[in-house]
């Protein structure tokens, strides 16, 4: 009966709140945000991986042995994909609120606050619908690429992987499509805890729960940070909802209690969390770890998705940085020191599922430097290129992975072209490397480039020199790149098998007769479609939806322009002059220059410049890629012997495979101290507090006692007695000293 | 009204008739009767008509000692119903989780765990001084027995160390309501012990230097319970030798009594005091947090690791106590239902590793999600409600506390003696909540299979038996609506919060200002950087 009226109340006020989102207190809703409750059928994007969820979790309990889990998560976020395409095609301009569910309303009846409401309801911009599209997109192919990969664990973890995923993918839709930072906040630890849940698939073996705790602990500090801004964004601006954070911004109503600091606060504790969630430094240590999970995995969640959440939440909050400009400095250093020194550690890894990893942390930086040179834009559409091209390259190592028994070591792996069935896994890798080295004319040579180009353009704090270490980390990363691609793919064949076995029969490891057995159907379907996505990603560059508001960029431009982050926009006068009414010391970006007034380098505009810069570069990492790993690859072994026989560069390659040590840095300074801290703080506790304190003062009475009258009965009794007389004995005192006190304070 | 005297007396009379039965029958008795008692709580509440409101249910009187102004008045606000219904709701749990482990002197056992359901019940309905605290001292004379006769190896100590220092710190905290009461009898010539009476007069009439005597009596006596460090050594030790029952009273209400009596007692008696206190009260529980952290950190007993896990989350409560705002005191109500769900569930869960492999030692035991992929599963559900994962009912309270914490600053929106300092020193022990659980998560749940010993799990099946699984669905479920609709308990709680805040924002603009006046900071803890 009490469950019925429960049930419903909640009905009343998932109704309710249809009109919930502009509630009694009647909140500044802008203008152009409209309430967009024709489109509820939006909810399912959120609802379907979580009714696939509870199918995986019925098949779990059922003990089901099949595929099933595989398709039931395959085909809900099919559907959610669809939902999005169809929201996106019937986006109407401006963005939408759609409410779904309450959750935390707080009004203040004495008016002494401004009430704190975080309701389940969608923010449709089109920032949320291009993460939406690719997220959930690349979700369901990589999925179906799963159902093949994980099938040796069928009946075991098959269930658990399916289920890990759509927890995965529920989060994901909650941050992105957030209303409000509390719910993006549930998204964030929810992906943080499925990425948790799925590095630490294979629980029994320790070095998967390890990756998988330092992950979630790394990504609590960044949430931590998250927690702190929220605090923050409350208190001084009220609310914690876009539509009216971006209001009272831009209002500028914020500035009567501006006590001087917590905006200049706001974008920092912003900052850590990006750099938890995206793996920047300091904080980028959990992610090269995080690929002891199954490969798909390391795909979606450590290539594709998650990891562009810290861009995303940069992006959606792009107005807080704008607010205090230097915070964008730190954030392209930030970015493009670890673009560079997680290209260092690539060049010295020989694991090609972990030089892709550290590759990933550096397209990151890259990401953060285009987010900090004022470029949201390139940013967001190196994300999408990005996810693309490095789920492909994820995917086919994992392939890899599969086909050799784990074998992973680009040492022990060549000629896979030419091995049959490889065909392919080998070109749909050149395809992600071509772009992830930025080769001309692929998606990452013009996502890139238009990083690099505002990195020259935008004034800052060395940020063309950042801009030079950014082409430098360029070069690099073709070099870095193509050496997996030559050693693995390309030369004669050759190969050992890994020392893993999937539990089939047919081949034992370390045995003569050991065949790779090449991926099927799924994973050959879904390595093509993502190669051909991560070619077609350069489309939208010359796609030019919203040709007279002059913007260069294509649609992905365009899709930035209509949501928070347009502030970072190239050729925006008209939003650089809003913004700079708000800045009182305004931010030297170039936006006011609406006649694309560009500074130039070698004589040529800087983006054509790029264009020329970035393409010799890149092939120039790639010629040497060529030269040491294909063509000549004893001078390969003739360099790295050189290099190790002299003492002064020796440390060099030493430090980089052991990737500048900061794993052993941390634990030495923080980690380590720490924990003899929590050693002698139990310690303390014991001994000290408990030992000298407790058990001393208890002894008093009794001691007191025995000087009267020796106690001979049972311990407890005595123990009791005494203590029990000692604490009256102290109330009675008590008691006179405050009546007569109060007494004397009456008098 | 009729329902508050039955779900005083319906566990008492079960009590005794366990008592006269035989040992075949007491657990089936206890359990019908805890079971009974929850039915009627849950009338009670559908009959509970104040939900929202500020004002008290349930509310009947029968005289006592009147010429002394002692009744027996009970009656409850919809704070007080909500732990009436958590202390029903766990007792029939903790029923079936001792079913098997117990197997001595059974109608005792089971005699002693109705009666501590009475007396904590009575606490929270108790509207008369005297009636509270007799039922508030009665709840350690059960405890006592039940760690003294069925707890692990180390319970002689354990026991008399848990009754001798909350009784002590008990007897402060009569000193405190003595002199409330005398103080009262004095200035209007006649005695009262009505709580409501008691309350109006204290805040009203007494000073402020009597005010901060009273406010350290009852905190003295309150911090002893929660606990607050300094003065939490006592539960470790009483957590880690107590039953499974136990442990889950305990950490499920027994400590909720401390923050209910500040909640009660001390911020509707004292809020002169409370303003004067709170930063420096808002920084023990920041010490606890962070300190009682990183001792779980280097824990290898499981047990006492929740344990410890109890002091460093009950700080989080004191702080939105403290904070004087509706966010942080819905928090720490919110706080308080949360940490009985979640922790006590984890004292289950440990009592069920432990009844089959009898240690609670993390070196000895590890993978054991190979072996218990059940219980492995509820482990790891309950771990991240109490880690505070979104979307499940830790994180809610806990974040509504530390925002009441940072909003407490005095440039905030609602005054306040704490700060964004107060908050984000303890935000840090989120991390360090992580640290600690999943660390344990990765030790006994992951790794690689390794179990003690055991012939043939002592009798229990390799995974959790249907009634094992009982005991935990409840919790469970409770744990997701609570986390994903807690606005059915705020909505609940909303009136009785306001009411007890209602005269702090005058206060606080009062003591803020005289500091500015002043010029020198009283409140140093307040003051923005």
């Amino acid at each position: 009966m009490i469950l019925s009226s429960i049930i419903q109340r909640i009905v009343l006020a998932t109704v309710e709140s249809g009109g919930l989102a502009q509630p009694e207190t009647e909140p500044v809703i802008s203008s152009d945000v409209v309430v967009a409750t024709h489109h509820w059928w939006a909810g399912f994007i959120l609802y379907l991986p979580l009714i696939s969820l509870i199918l995986c979790g019925l098949c779990a309990a059922m003990k089901v042995k099949s595929k099933l889990p595989a398709w039931i998560t395959t085909v809900c976020l099919l559907g959610s994909f669809v939902l999005s395409l169809l929201l996106y095609f019937d986006y109407g301009g401006s963005p939408e609120l759609i409410p779904l569910l309450s959750w935390i309303n707080l009004a203040d009846p004495g008016g002494n606050f401004s009430g704190l409401s975080a309701n389940f309801t969608f923010y449709i911009d089109s920032l949320s619908l291009l993460w939406i599209m690719f997220v959930t997109g690349l979700g369901t192919l990589i999925t179906f690429y799963a159902s093949e990969y994980m099938e040796s664990d069928l009946g075991k973890g098959y269930t658990r992987f399916f289920a890990g995923v759509s927890v995965f993918l529920f989060a994901m839709v909650a941050l992105v499509l957030a209303d409000n930072l509390l719910m993006l906040y549930l998204g964030w630890e929810g992906v943080g805890f499925a990425s948790y849940w799925l590095i630490g698939y294979y629980y029994q073996r320790p070095a998967a729960v390890a990756a998988a705790k330092k992950a979630f602990i790394m990504n609590r500090i960044g949430d931590l940070g998250l927690a702190l801004a929220i605090y923050l964004i409350w208190t001084t601006f009220g609310t914690i909802q876009y539509d009216e954070l971006m209001d009272v911004i831009q209002s500028g109503s914020w500035k009567e209690s501006y006590d001087g600091w917590t905006i200049d606060a706001i974008p920092w504790f912003l900052m850590l969390a990006a750099f938890g969630k995206s793996a920047q430094i300091p904080l980028y240590v959990w992610l090269p770890d995080a690929m002891e999970g199954p490969t798909p995995v390391s795909a979606l969640i450590h290539a594709a998705t998650m990891v562009t959440a810290g861009i995303y939440l940069v992006a959606r909050t792009y107005e807080f940085f704008l607010l205090s400009p230097e915070s964008l400095h730190v954030v392209a250093w930030v970015g493009g020191v670890t673009a560079l020194l997680a290209a260092t550690i690539g060049l010295a890894q020989h694991d090609i599922k972990r030089i892709m990893a550290y590759s990933t942390v550096s397209q990151l930086g890259y990401m953060f430097l285009g987010l900090g040179v004022l470029s949201t834009y390139g940013a967001a559409y190196h994300v999408f290129t990005h996810a693309f091209f490095k789920a492909v390259l994820f995917l086919t190592c994992g392939a890899i992975m599969h086909g050799f028994a784990g074998q992973l070591d680009l040492r022990k792996l060549s000629g896979l072209i030419r091995i049959p069935g490889w065909r392919i896994t080998s070109i749909a890798m050149l395809i992600g490397c071509l772009a992830l080295a930025g080769f001309p004319l692929t998606s990452g040579y013009f996502s890139k480039d238009a990083i690099l180009a505002e990195a020259f353009i935008t004034q800052g704090p060395g940020f063309e020199a950042l801009g030079w270490m950014a082409i430098f980390t360029a070069f690099l990363t073709a070099y870095y790149t193509f050496r997996v691609w030559f050693r693995v793919c390309a030369g004669k064949v050759e190969y050992e098998p890994g020392d893993e076995h999937h539990g089939d029969d047919d081949h034992g490891h370390h045995s003569e007769a050991f065949h790779p057995h090449a991926p099927r159907f799924a994973m050959n379907f879904v390595m093509a479609v993502i190669a051909i996505g991560a070619l077609a990603a350069s489309v939208p560059y010359f796609m030019d939806t919203k040709a007279d508001e002059a913007l260069a960029g294509g649609w992905v431009a365009d899709m930035v322009h209509d949501s928070t982050a347009q502030g970072g926009l190239p050729g925006l006068d008209r939003h650089g002059q809003s913004m700079g009414d708000i800045v009182e010391h305004g931010h030297a970006g170039h936006q006011g220059e609406g006649d694309h007034a560009h500074p130039t380098l070698f004589g040529m505009d800087v983006h054509t410049a790029m264009y020329v810069i970035s393409g010799v570069v890149g092939g120039l990492g790639l010629l040497l890629a060529a030269w040491l790993h294909l063509f000549r690859r004893q001078d390969a072994d003739r360099l790295k012997a050189f290099l190790q026989r002299h003492w002064w560069i020796a440390w060099l390659p030493r430090a980089m495979e052991h990737k500048w040590y900061v794993d052993e840095i941390y634990q030495g300074l923080i980690r380590a101290p720490l924990w003899i801290a929590s050693h002698l703080m139990y310690a303390f506790d014991r001994f000290l507090i408990d030992g000298l304190l407790v058990d001393g003062i208890a002894r008093i009475p009794r001691m007191v006692a025995r000087w009267f009258q020796p106690l001979h009965n049972g311990i407890v009794q005595s123990y009791a007695v005494t203590m029990a007389g000692g604490v009256a004995l102290i109330a009675l005192l008590m008691i006179l000293f405050l009546q007569f006190w109060k007494i004397g304070g009456g008098g | 009204m009729i329902w508050g005297w039955i779900l005083l007396l319906l566990p008492i009379a079960g009590g005794l008739v366990v008592v006269g039965s035989s040992a075949r029958a007491a657990k089936s008795i206890a359990l019908l009767t805890t079971l009974a008692t929850f039915g009627a709580s849950i009338a009670a509440a559908i009959e509970f008509d104040v939900w929202g409101t500020g004002d008290f249910g349930l509310v009947s009187s029968i005289p006592w000692l009147p010429e002394v102004g002692i009744n027996l008045s009970i009656g409850a606000d919809s704070v007080a119903m909500m732990l009436v219904l958590l202390t029903t709701l766990l007792m029939p749990l903790a029923v079936l989780g001792s079913w098997t482990a117990v197997g001595e002197r059974l109608k005792e056992y089971y005699g002693w765990l109705l009666l501590i359901e009475s007396a904590m019940i009575g606490v929270f309905l108790a509207r008369d001084l005297v009636f509270f605290y007799i039922c508030f001292e009665f709840t350690l004379v059960p405890m006592y027995f039940l760690i003294a006769i069925y707890g692990g190896s180390g319970r002689a100590r354990a026991c008399v160390k848990f009754f001798l220092y909350t009784f002590t710190g008990s007897l402060i905290a009569l000193v405190g309501f003595l002199f409330v009461a005398w103080s009262y009898a004095e200035t209007t010539g006649s005695w009262s012990f009505q709580i409501a009476t008691l309350c109006e007069y204290a805040s009203e009439s007494l000073t402020l230097r009597e005010q901060v005597w009273v406010l350290t009596a009852l905190v003295i006596g309150f911090a002893v319970k929660i606990p607050l460090f300094p003065v939490h050594t006592w539960l470790p030790l009483a957590h880690t030798e107590a039953p499974t029952a136990g442990s889950v009273i305990l950490a499920g209400v027994l400590l909720k009594l401390g923050t209910y009596g500040i909640f009660r007692f001390v911020l509707p008696m004292t809020p002169e005091a409370v303003v004067e206190w709170a930063p420096v009260l808002g920084i023990l529980a920041i010490i606890g947090i962070l300190y009682a952290g990183l001792i779980c950190w280097v824990q290898t007993d499981v047990k006492k690791l929740v344990a410890y896990s109890s002091v460093s989350h009950l700080g989080f409560c004191v702080l939105g106590l403290f904070a004087l705002n509706p966010m942080g005191l819905q928090g720490a109500v919110l706080y308080m239902i949360n940490h009985g769900l979640s922790t006590g569930a984890l004292f289950f869960l440990v009592g069920m590793m432990y009844e089959r492999y009898h240690t609670r030692d993390m070196n000895a035991i590890g993978g054991l999600a190979k072996r218990m992929p059940v219980w492995a599963f509820f482990m790891v559900f309950f771990v991240l409600a109490s880690v505070g994962l979104p979307g499940l009912n830790g994180f809610v309270s806990e974040f509504l506390c530390l925002i009441g914490t940072f909003a407490a600053g005095d440039s905030g929106s609602y005054p306040g003696v704490m700060g964004p300092w107060f908050a984000a020193f303890a935000a840090l022990g989120m991390v360090i909540a992580a640290m600690y659980l999943l660390i344990m998560v990765g030790k006994i749940v992951f790794g690689s299979l390794k179990e003690p010993a055991t012939d043939d799990h002592h009798g229990l099946p390799a995974d959790l038996s249907a009634r094992e699984i009982t005991v935990l669905v409840p919790l469970a479920v409770l744990c997701v609506l609570l986390g994903v609709q807690p606005w059915i308990a705020m909505d609940a709680m909303v009136g009785s919060v306001n009411e007890t805040l209602a005269a702090y924002p005058e206060i606080v603009k009062d003591a803020m200002q005289q500091v500015a006046d002043a010029g020198s900071s009283v409140l140093s803890g307040g003051v923005n950087p």
